[in-house]
């Protein structure tokens, strides 16, 4: 056979010579051997699979991989039930308080809302399924409702219409109690209520305000109101 | 008719009744029964184990028998099972089984062979032991039974680069290997 011929030191290449040769096996031992071969013809061994070496071992890596995917799909859906779960539980909690609120201590702002459903957004408080269907909401569509109610209330106090202005103010609450615009609707409800004349009501609200957003830019517009509008 | 017929057919040879797969199989490891037992030895199995693992070579040759390419030289293809049983057994072990220099279950010749090469082949086993695996598989498949590199790189499913890269470290570890056996050997 061609190859290339190593330029092995001839000691080692006269070793090698030795061991080139292949002496024939004691008669004991080769008879056993073909006997065991024969033996295992009989009992049908070794044809199942045509490569023993491989076929195990790549049965166990298809095992193996079974497992990890079953176990990524298990992971994927507990997680995904967790965070369904986390994201329910914030919208279910402002709800539950201001049930309990209204129970226990009937907050002055519900009082003054429930007479002024009317206006633009007159039938919000009808809308009790929006608690649930808030959750559902993206990002960006949250960001849009919340941008919907607050211009409902900024229009209607620049009209100076301050009984239109408290209901998409007391949906905004219910509905995004600590959304991104909840210091621009605390700063519109004490000027809405400033304008009713329910200054003690708008001086709380101001005080609340200014204990929640105490480095509010409408900080001094909010300490303004109730005073000016007295 | 049917007397023609018969006559007819009797003039024609039948052909020789071809052997069964099973049957050419046990052929074929019955004539290289011998390469098996001294490629295993050769890529470090035990002798007290040679016996079980050529029936395991036995195995994998008669499950891979329908895939055989008859046409292509039977040792090569041998090697390559015995390659990966003895590779498997010895990650079965998990553990390098140093035959010492002395090796008295050896099942190469008998008593009757000539003691200088029985000590050559006891030496070079030895030293083949201190070779890693993959490059003693290489360096026993072409420096001692001759088989291409080509084929070396087809049997052991490795790169013609990675055959090369092998057999010329397993080389300079054999030259090794011997220097220090002769040497502790003289020293004892």
């Amino acid at each position: 056979m061609t190859s290339f011929r190593p330029p092995l030191p001839p000691e080692v290449d006269s070793l090698l010579d030795h061991e080139r040769d292949i002496s024939p096996l004691p008669a004991a031992v080769r008879a056993r051997s073909l006997a065991r071969a024969r033996a295992a013809l009989v009992a049908g061994a070794g044809r199942s699979s045509s490569r023993p070496m491989t076929a195990p071992r790549r049965m166990r890596w298809a095992a193996a991989a079974a497992l990890v995917c079953v176990g990524g799909a298990a992971i994927g859906a507990v997680a995904y039930e967790v965070r369904v779960r986390l994201i329910k539980e914030p919208a279910a909690r402002p709800a539950a308080r201001s049930v309990a609120s209204v129970a226990t201590k009937p907050a002055p702002t519900a009082l003054a809302e429930a007479p002024m459903a009317e206006g633009p957004v007159a039938d919000a408080p009808t809308t009790a399924p929006d608690t649930h269907a808030a959750p559902r909401l993206s990002r960006a569509d949250a960001a849009r409702a919340e941008l919907r109610l607050l211009k409902q209330a900024r229009a209607a106090v620049a009209r100076e219409n301050y009984a239109a202005a408290m209901p998409p103010i007391a949906e905004h609450g219910r509905r995004f109690k600590d959304g991104r615009l909840a210091e621009e609707r605390e700063a519109l409800r004490v000027k809405a209520l400033a304008g009713l004349g329910r200054t003690d009501e708008a001086q709380r609200a101001a005080a609340a305000f200014r204990a929640r957003f105490p480095r509010s830019v409408l900080l001094p517009a909010v300490g303004r109101m109730p005073a000016r509008e007295r | 008719m049917s007397g023609v017929a018969v006559s007819h057919l009797r003039l024609v040879s039948a052909p020789p009744p071809r052997p069964s797969p099973d049957e050419a199989c046990l052929d074929a490891f019955q004539r290289e029964l011998d390469y098996v037992f001294r490629t295993l030895r050769r890529l470090g199995t035990a002798p007290g184990e040679v016996e079980d693992l050529a029936q395991e070579v036995f195995l994998a040759l008669r499950g891979a028998w329908a895939e055989y390419d008859a046409e292509r030289p039977l040792r090569p293809y041998l090697f390559g099972i015995a390659f990966r049983i003895a590779s498997a057994h010895q990650r079965k072990r998990n553990r390098e089984v140093s035959f010492g220099v002395i090796d008295v279950g050896d099942s190469g010749p008998g008593p009757d062979a000539a003691l200088e090469r029985k000590q050559a082949r006891v030496l070079v086993l030895a030293a083949l032991e201190r070779i890693p695996l993959p490059r003693r598989a290489v360096l026993v498949m072409h420096d001692i039974d001759d088989v291409p590199v080509t084929q070396v790189a087809t049997v052991l499913k490795i790169p013609m680069f990675t055959v090369y890269s092998r057999l010329r470290k397993a080389r300079r570890e054999l030259e090794a290997a011997l220097r220090r056996i002769v040497k502790e050997t003289n020293t004892r």
